[in-house]
């Protein structure tokens, strides 16, 4: 009993199905052993995220789904709870690929909508197929087409930039090489993304080389602030309130499972030799305790003043590479804390196409 | 007292080269140590890398070692000519060094040297690059020395000491892993971000008494879960208790000695913590 011969068995596999149940215990039993019970009952948020009806429960302002229709009045969205009809608000804003009036959304479009009051039918955001890649570019064909790596957890995506947006794209993103990082919002199409829109100032120095956060003394300081971002669900539920986290326990999470693919001697022209194991980086630029899929945190947008209590539902170590700072509403602090999904940034009051928001966190909520 | 001025390089120069790949060889050794952030390979391509950080390291060993090895007559012999080649080798190995971090400076300035592993990882300034050519110099002035000997008179000898020690301090001066090595020195990381091995956990958990109280109670030999969040890494057992299935909470402290372990017992079926075994038992051991 006493041997352990097998601590791989306990690692938290963000993409496994079949462990929600497991993480939506660990802050009921967490609670149960230390004694630290919120009045919140944050088992209900991570039991309710389970599953993809229980995740929309959990929202209070957002809804996903798939445009069936639309009018300058009525949208129609195909929910997982059904076909649902939403009044939009007369000053609704709309955004596909920019700003856009809600009529000129298309049909079988996947939309994120806000409502204008929690719970309430009214809608008063709507943005429809926007994507967001983030990562390490491996490879350039040409002025315009990226091949970005996500990190070993997200895989590697493909990045457009159209002539339209090259001038906007450049003036943040200087450096458009294998071995930089870049970070555009832009409208999701089969198979790449189409970059629209900068969302942070491309860092100076390369993927790999973040620079290392100051040395903590006594105990790391709760709560911690710093820039909020979001991601694309990937293999998530689109509807998931949740964040990815960037200090991940390494004994027990995506650190021992992701794997970079190998690289061969001698095979210098290939673009493993760009690719980036944030993993293998340090902590980025921000100390952050370590924690596990389930753990609770309070989040706080400090830009819209409201706060969430929001689960780990995966690792989002690519964040650490990003030592940059979130201007939205005055100069956060520098480093990403938080790597949010669609619908918890949105639930949060973010917008999805400024890219982040200036955050402060409390663990444990 | 110009001898005396030649003589202190060369035990100086020997120590410097192998303190340098002592500090690489740990870095490399670390099974999480980062890679190179800071050192001249960077400058190279990625497939370059690590053969030129392994000729670097070889560099540095064998020059140090030689200096050492052809410093001192052995019986009647004296090894003029190695001797020589090592002393010119560790002035030239020095003064491609002032050249490759003078690029560094340019190329990418937010590195550092790499000079001392990790500990090098200010950004290069004009003193990092003068601690090379001062070195540089110091080979330069070991050309043509005889072998060195014990000092015949304690004048002699404390005339050793003081320009050993006036040319550690302007070492010092010039090296900004020194402050680097205070800090470390005095520092340490927080149990939040303390890596710990999960073995050392349960080995931990194995040893308190909370688990003596419960053991009787466990049903399986594997826990059926392991997470950490912050300072405590939290173990749940299967159990059986009052004849209905139970999950048995321990909350282990990530302390390296005498860790703090607490216990709880809840219903597996409806999440109640149960009557008097179930109640939060703390100890510290």
């Amino acid at each position: 009993m006493r041997h352990l011969a097998d601590i791989p068995r306990w690692c938290d596999d963000v993409t496994d199905s079949a462990s929600p149940t497991r993480f939506a215990r660990r802050s009921l039993l967490r609670a149960a052993v230390l004694g630290r019970r919120d009045e919140s009952d944050f088992s209900l948020i991570i039991t309710d995220n389970s599953d993809a009806d229980g995740a929309d429960r959990s929202l209070k302002y957002t809804v996903t789904g798939r445009i069936l229709d639309v009018s300058p009045h009525i949208l129609v969205l195909h929910t997982g709870r059904g076909e649902q009809r939403f009044p939009i608000a007369a000053s609704a804003e709309a955004w596909r690929g920019g700003p856009v009036s809600p009529a000129a959304l298309r049909q079988g479009d996947r939309a994120i909508v806000r409502r204008r009051h929690p719970g309430g039918p009214v809608l008063d955001r709507i943005w429809a197929e926007i994507g967001r890649v983030t990562g390490t570019i491996i490879e350039r064909d040409g002025p315009a087409s990226l091949l970005v790596d996500e990190g070993p957890a997200k895989g590697r995506r493909i990045v457009l930039i159209g002539p339209e947006a090259t001038g906007r794209i450049q003036v943040r993103f200087p450096r458009l090489e294998p071995g930089y990082l870049i970070d555009v919002i832009g409208l999701k199409h089969d198979g790449y993304l189409q970059a629209l829109i900068p969302a942070t100032s491309q860092p100076p120095y390369r993927a790999g080389h973040p620079p290392a956060a100051p040395m903590v003394s006594g105990h790391v300081p709760d709560p911690v602030s710093g820039t909020a971002v979001w991601h694309e669900p990937g293999e998530e539920p689109v509807n998931l309130l949740g964040l990815a986290y960037p200090a991940l326990d390494p004994e027990t999470s995506c650190e021992h499972a992701a794997s970079m693919p190998p690289v061969c001697p001698g095979d210098q022209n290939t673009v493993e030799e760009w690719a980036v194991d944030p993993h293998a980086t340090g902590s980025g630029c921000v100390r952050l305790p370590y924690l596990s899929v389930g753990s609770l945190i309070r989040l706080r947008n400090d830009c819209a003043e409201q706060t969430r209590v929001v689960p780990v539902t995966s690792c989002g170590a690519t964040a650490r590479l990003f030592c940059d700072r979130c201007v939205t509403c005055g100069t956060s602090r520098k480093g990403r804390i938080a790597d949010l999904t669609m619908a918890a940034f949105v639930e949060l009051g973010g917008a999805l196409e400024v890219g982040c928001f200036n955050a402060t966190m409390m663990i444990g909520g | 007292m110009l001898t005396a001025i030649r003589e202190v390089q060369i035990p100086l120069l020997a120590a410097m080269l192998l303190g340098a790949c002592l500090a690489k060889a740990w870095r490399a050794l670390r099974p999480h140590a980062h890679p190179a952030r800071s050192d001249p390979a960077g400058l190279f391509l990625a497939h370059l890398r690590r053969p030129i950080m392994i000729l670097v390291f070889a560099v540095e060993l064998g020059l140090g070692l030689g200096l050492f090895g052809t410093a001192v007559k052995f019986g009647r012999s004296w090894p003029a000519l190695p001797a020589t080649v090592v002393r010119t080798g560790t002035a030239l190995f020095f003064l491609v060094a002032v050249r490759v971090l003078n690029e560094m400076r340019q190329r990418r300035p937010d590195s550092g040297c790499g000079c001392f592993g990790e500990l090098s990882g200010t950004p290069i300034g004009l003193r990092t690059i003068a601690r090379p050519g001062l070195l540089c110099a110091s080979a330069v002035a070991t050309l043509g020395l005889p072998p060195l000997r014990m000092p015949s008179s304690p004048t002699e000898a404390e005339l050793w000491l003081a320009v050993l020690a006036f040319e550690l301090a302007l070492i010092a001066f010039l090296s900004p892993e020194l402050g680097e090595i205070m800090v470390r020195l005095g520092y340490s990381e927080p149990c939040e971000l303390r890596r710990m091995p999960v073995g050392r956990t349960m080995s931990a958990l194995h040893a308190s008494s909370p688990w003596r109280r419960y053991a009787g109670q466990v049903s399986a030999g594997m826990p059926s879960d392991v997470w950490r969040e912050g300072c405590w890494r939290f173990v749940v057992y299967p159990g059986y208790a009052r004849g209905r299935p139970v999950d048995i909470v321990f909350a282990v402290y990530l302390q390296s000695r005498r860790p703090a372990v607490r216990a709880a017992v809840l219903d597996a079926d409806t999440d109640e913590v149960l009557g008097p075994t179930g109640t939060r038992e703390s100890a510290v051991l």
